[in-house]
């Protein structure tokens, strides 16, 4: 597997390590686009994974992989979470909750080694001064009120200052008017949001969120991406694992994607989408003689079909850059005008369904 | 509040911290244990096993039953109502309870991920299951006695079996926390442990009275009375059972806190 901070996707089982942005296929024509890719990419990204251990990295798994009896939920995963939301993807049971809480220390590697701030978390309660870990499950001590449950966590955290700490994260997070109400009598949202406000009662380095955003409403989930982007602008790295693809791409500017416990791809997620060759770009353009247009772009060598309807002309096409770097000059030859060009098929959502379908 | 165009707004406060105090993290920890443990059904059932002896020394009294000696009526009542039953049965509920619920339920997370040592968590949940089980224990003792033979305390009996059962609260509550914490099924597994190992088979088998708490207690009995009874005289020594409880008590402390180090929850995510 590709350790790989940069931006890699990665269809093997090589067991080679690289620090490089890669795409790994079995095929010659992707290995030379992932070459020329990668160019491109690393200098926007990080790249750490040596040996030795950097203090200043907030999370490396190096290598990492963690079985529970016979199932292996983890597997040889390498990467960086650097300083910024990195999102973390993948399908139900694809280890992504593992992922984490060997992150937080709270499971050991199997094999390998994960590193918070240089060292290692497991069995290192210091460790968590530096690190929050929110659980998917929203079970709190229900009988508990949310003042009380989050200065719990506050005094057993060292917090000096616990009493200002603990109205801070709860005003942080909107709950602070209802903050001496009974845990129980709160709603899945409310639930979410006292969890957030425990976590981040001492102002953590490295946040681990899992499905952060589950049970909350539009507004409350925009809340909460404005508050993760205000911590991510103070310093703060942040994990975040989610089912909810629009708020990832929306927040998110490293993407980690985990398929069967493997690492499938990581960087950001337009990047990937360009590094998949083996799945043809979809570009939607209008205008003003789209059959016209489209019959010219038939004849590009990086189209591989057309189709026009009432939007407009769709293209397939292998390469994307040599389609963008054609279709102005085609119009210009032909003499249409164009309305509009959009890629209709690099959302996350796109990348996340191309990844999990290989 | 709006700022002003051009004024970046001021900087959060941000939190400082220390090592945790350990009588602020106790108290917490505490407050931890008594919303998951002090369950309406848990006070009931803790209400049921105190008034047990006391319900058999009324029965008795009003029988007058015990118009005579009642020594051997209190050694055998504490022995079996409150030694080999409510004293564990009780520790095991206030030991387990916390653990058990937070395990289960994924809480347990909010407590180990935090700076506050392990052994120090393990530590006060084993203070509090044991001063819980004492202070109901006492009860239970002290009102029998009251019961059986009012204010007077015939060669020391109710006092030396207080003491005694504020001992094994001790030495239950460490033995069930730590079970608690190794095992997904502690309070079935605490009550089978009760009602075979303490309540049978170290009654019947001399030989596993030095690895029994019921007969450390009786052991602890012995040694504070002037009453003579063959069910306390035939105990361990008072050594074999101050050591056996202690080492229990370091055990569940040390094995307590390596368990929490990867805690063994149920699943908390996908």
């Amino acid at each position: 597997m590709t350790s790989s901070p940069g931006t890699s996707t990665s269809t093997s089982t090589s067991t080679s390590t690289s620090t490089s942005t890669s795409t790994s296929t079995s095929t010659s024509t992707s290995t030379s686009t992932s070459t020329s890719t990668s160019t491109s990419t690393s200098t926007s990204t990080s790249t750490n994974t040596s040996a030795a251990p950097a203090t200043d990295v907030p999370l490396v798994f190096d290598r990492v992989s963690h079985w529970y009896g016979d199932v292996v939920a983890v597997n040889d995963i390498s990467c960086t979470v650097t300083a910024g939301i990195t999102g973390l993807l993948g399908p139900n049971g694809a280890g992504k909750s593992t992922l984490l809480q060997l992150a937080a220390g709270v499971l050991s590697p199997s094999n390998g080694a994960v590193r918070v701030f240089g060292e290692s978390p497991v069995d290192r309660p210091d460790v968590y001064r530096q690190v929050a870990l929110v659980p998917e499950r929203e079970a709190l001590p229900g009988m508990m009120k949310a003042r009380a449950f989050v200065a719990a966590r506050a005094e057993l955290l060292g917090v000096r200052n616990a009493s200002e700490a603990v109205t801070r994260a709860l005003t942080i997070v909107e709950m602070d008017t209802v903050a001496d109400r009974r845990i129980d009598t709160f709603s899945k949202g409310m639930k979410q949001r006292v969890k957030l406000a425990a976590a981040l009662v001492h102002d953590p380095s490295l946040v681990l969120l899992d499905e952060p955003f589950n049970g909350l409403d539009p507004r409350q989930r925009l809340h909460m991406m404005r508050l993760l982007e205000e911590r991510v602008a103070e310093g703060t790295a942040v994990l975040l694992s989610s089912h909810i693809l629009e708020e990832i791409a929306n927040v998110a500017s490293n993407i980690l994607v985990v398929l069967a416990g493997r690492l499938a791809a990581t960087g950001d997620y337009r990047t990937l989408r360009r590094l998949m060759t083996d799945r043809p770009h979809t570009v939607r353009l209008r205008s003003s003689a789209d059959r016209l247009l489209a019959a010219a772009l038939m004849q590009e060598s990086s189209v591989l079909g057309v189709e026009v309807d009432n939007s407009g002309v769709i293209v397939r096409a292998t390469d994307y850059s040599a389609l963008s770097l054609a279709i102005a000059p085609v119009a210009q030859r032909i003499g249409c005008t164009l309305y509009e060009v959009q890629v209709t098929d690099e959302s996350l959502e796109h990348v996340f369904a191309y990844l999990v379908a290989r | 509040m709006s700022n002003v165009a051009g004024v970046a707004p001021p900087r959060a406060a941000r939190a400082v911290l220390g090592r945790p105090s350990w009588f602020r993290s106790a108290r917490a920890i505490v407050h931890l244990s008594i919303v998951r443990t002090l369950t309406p059904v848990l006070l009931l059932t803790m209400v049921g096993l105190v008034i047990l002896p006391m319900l058999f020394a009324l029965v008795f009294a009003s029988r007058g039953y015990l118009s005579g000696d009642p020594v051997p009526f209190l050694v055998e009542r504490y022995d079996q109502l409150v030694a080999a039953f409510a004293t564990p049965v009780i520790a095991l509920l206030l030991s387990t309870s916390a653990f058990s619920a937070e395990s289960d339920d994924g809480t347990l997370l909010y407590l180990v991920t935090t700076t506050t040592p392990r052994w120090w968590i393990v530590f006060v949940r084993v203070v509090f299951a044991m001063v819980g089980t004492a202070a109901a224990s006492a009860v239970a003792v002290f009102g029998t006695g009251l019961i059986a033979t009012g204010l007077h305390d015939p060669e020391h009996i109710t006092r030396a079996f207080g003491i005694a059962s504020a001992f094994g609260g001790a030495a239950y509550a460490s033995l069930f926390t730590l079970l608690a914490l190794l095992t997904r099924r502690a309070l079935v597994s605490g009550l089978l442990y009760v009602v075979f190992w303490e309540g049978v088979l170290s009654s019947t088998f001399p030989a596993l009275h030095y690895v029994s708490v019921r007969q450390w207690m009786l052991a602890v009995a012995n040694a504070l009375t002037d009453a003579t009874d063959t069910r306390l005289a035939d105990g361990p020594s008072l050594t074999v059972s101050l050591v056996g409880a202690g080492l229990i008590a370091v055990l569940a402390v040390v094995a307590g806190a390596r368990q929490l180090s990867e805690p063994r929850m149920s699943r908390i995510g996908t």
